[in-house]
């Protein structure tokens, strides 16, 4: 049975860089970052910078034509307001039968911790679990008939768009909009800066005298679709999901292993999924967080699989910071974007040669580039490490 | 296409078991909910014989509640003072099917689904849908919740959601082997704005 090609027919993004696909695509162009001091999450942790999107959850709930209150999570705001980008840009407003699969963790955990140890106060609509946020950004459309939640940490985004790739393969469904949501929770600035893996300075990914992550928030959803529903409905068809792979480390809940086993195996699998060898592979957006950690074990991982002929590799996180569940999808899109619009995404921060570490695209200006075949990285908490591949439509 | 067949169902391991499957200087620093859920998929992976599966999925409605639970109640008494690298990094959904993995050295597929009250079901059609098309022989899926004695003194503490306290081990094979319990033939799932999600798995007793 010939598989059916999954193609990328619309895409909706807001990241600390931005609200939408122009303004994402313009501030990466331009190489500029969304990282700066915290103005939005009420934390008294100044000393971590974090890539917030820069609007309050009122300006947000105004923008959008929905009423604020306390039990409005952030993170559906910020899904909803991708979720809508992606349906416009896809031409299916409207649609009756359409699929959402959504990555987070955070979920309403923004709501849970305001009210905390207050309990939701009576006859409010469940917002704190995960499956709570995903049916309400769904339901702002009421497009949807199938709803799902993967909630796999960091990598959370990228399964959705792995399970998204499934289904229509598999003749489930003809089109998922797949992506991922979070915001930013005390909940977890506290939890990451108990594992002291937070940079009091801007992220510097693969440098030598990188000292962590930055957090950052953000949603972006991909509209993914049989070819031949793309081409029946007459949509335009941005790119080809070509493989996926997802493999676990197998080594610690927090810590990646030192050869990169579990990423080595998820971007093997993603390249037989493709039908495509490392060679042709013209940019890798990598997990990257920042962490000494993770950026060595994956530069180990990485070096496994391309060996000697490595393709340009660079970490948006310096531009985003790190968007924790929803990482997966809005790396993909910038993936889809600097495939369309022919340049390199390079990183703001980088200076120091660590010799355990890859090289990765940085400087002034992105450099112009031909790009036909591209690889994405997300990795997770348990060592649930992910990687796609998208292709240009020929 | 292959057929999907159930070779075991584990649920609840009784705690009188446990030594048997894990060393109790492994569970001591393991909390209910893992200890429970580990063991529960030990065992479907004795009794079918499967110790290596293909992929590891889980279904949670709510996820790591007790160390959720604790690592608030840390934000509430130590404001952002708070220091619980242990509590957060095994509050996340996905805690318990990494703690399989890591476990057991099983570096295949792994997930976890968190929503609602059909959480195990979309793990199952996952699996189902990779087995059919023969990317993997073997899954075990798994449904694990636990009730904290916050939401057992208030059950609508975090919302109406309703999650039973449980963990329940499925191992799935494209071979039936000699006592199959089930074929599964599809899982239907259905979301309707207004209404809970659904889902329904269509099996056939063997």
């Amino acid at each position: 049975m010939m598989r059916p090609r999954v193609v990328i027919t619309g895409m909706g993004v807001v990241s600390a860089l931005g609200v939408g696909v122009e303004a994402n695509a313009a501030a990466l162009v331009r190489g500029e970052s969304g990282i700066g001091q915290v103005r939005y999450l009420p934390t008294e942790h100044h000393e971590f910078p974090v890539g917030e999107v820069k609007m309050s959850d009122e300006e947000l709930c105004h923008s959008l034509q929905l009423a604020d209150g306390p039990c409005v999570s952030r993170t559906n705001l910020l899904g909803i307001m991708a979720l809508r980008e992606a349906l416009v840009h896809a031409n299916l407003q409207g649609h009756p039968d359409l699929a959402l699969i959504s990555g987070t963790t955070v979920g309403g955990m923004d709501v849970t911790e305001r009210l905390f140890p207050e309990p939701l106060p009576a006859g409010m609509h469940d917002v704190h679990d995960c499956g709570a946020s995903t049916d309400i950004i769904a339901d702002n459309s009421g497009c949807f008939n199938y709803t799902s939640t993967v909630s796999t940490a960091c990598s959370s985004a990228m399964n959705a768009l792995i399970l998204g790739k499934l289904l229509i393969e598999s003749g489930e469904r003809e089109i998922v909009l797949a992506g991922g949501a979070e915001a930013l929770s005390k909940f977890h600035l506290n939890g990451f800066k108990s594992l002291m893996i937070l940079d009091r300075q801007r992220c510097r990914p693969f440098d030598q005298t990188r000292a962590g992550l930055n957090l950052g928030e953000g949603a972006a959803f991909l509209v993914l679709e049989s070819e031949t529903s793309a081409l029946q409905r007459g949509a335009e068809i941005l790119g080809v999901l070509s493989g996926g792979g997802n493999a676990c480390d197998a080594y610690h809940q927090t810590a990646s292993s030192e050869d990169g086993e579990g990423a080595r195996r998820a971007m093997t699998q993603a390249l037989a999924d493709a039908r495509s060898s490392p060679a042709d592979i013209s940019y890798v957006n990598a997990h990257g967080t920042g962490t000494p950690n993770n950026d060595a074990s994956e530069s180990a991982a990485l070096r496994r699989v391309f060996g000697d002929k490595l393709p340009p590799v660079s970490s948006t996180k310096s531009c985003t910071g790190h968007t924790t569940s929803a990482s997966g999808s809005i790396e993909t899109a910038f993936c889809l974007m600097a495939m369309r619009r022919g340049f390199l995404p390079y990183q703001t921060e980088y200076q120091n040669l660590d010799e355990k570490c890859i090289v990765p695209v940085s400087g002034k200006e992105p450099p112009q580039a031909n790009l036909r075949h591209v690889m994405c990285n997300a990795f997770g908490f348990g060592g649930n490490d992910s990687s796609v591949i998208l292709s240009r439509y020929e | 296409m292959n057929r999907v067949f159930v070779t075991a169902i584990v649920k609840d391991v009784p705690a009188g078991e446990y030594a048997r499957y894990l060393p109790p200087m492994k569970a001591r620093r393991m909390g209910k909910l893992q200890k429970r859920a580990l063991v529960t998929a030990l065992k479907a992976m004795e009794i079918s014989g499967v110790g290596e599966p293909d992929a590891i999925l889980n279904g949670t409605a709510m996820g790591c509640m007790e160390n959720t639970v604790q690592m608030l109640g840390g934000l509430v008494s130590e404001g952002e003072e708070v220091n619980m690298p242990t509590c957060f990094m095994q509050s996340t959904h996905n805690t318990v099917a990494s703690m399989i993995a890591i476990f057991t050295g099983n570096h295949g597929y792994n997930t976890t689904y968190s929503h609602r009250t059909i959480s195990f079901e979309l793990a199952l059609q996952d699996a189902l849908l990779r087995l059919r098309l023969g990317q993997i022989r073997t899954a075990l899926v798994c449904a694990n919740d636990e009730l904290t004695e916050l939401q057992l003194h208030n059950p609508t503490f975090f919302g109406q959601l309703e999650v039973q306290d449980r963990s329940e081990a499925w191992m799935l094979s494209v071979e039936s082997g000699e006592h199959p319990l089930y074929e599964i033939e599809n899982v239907r799932v259905i979301h309707q704005k207004g209404a809970e999600d659904r889902a329904e798995i269509i099996k056939k007793s063997l």
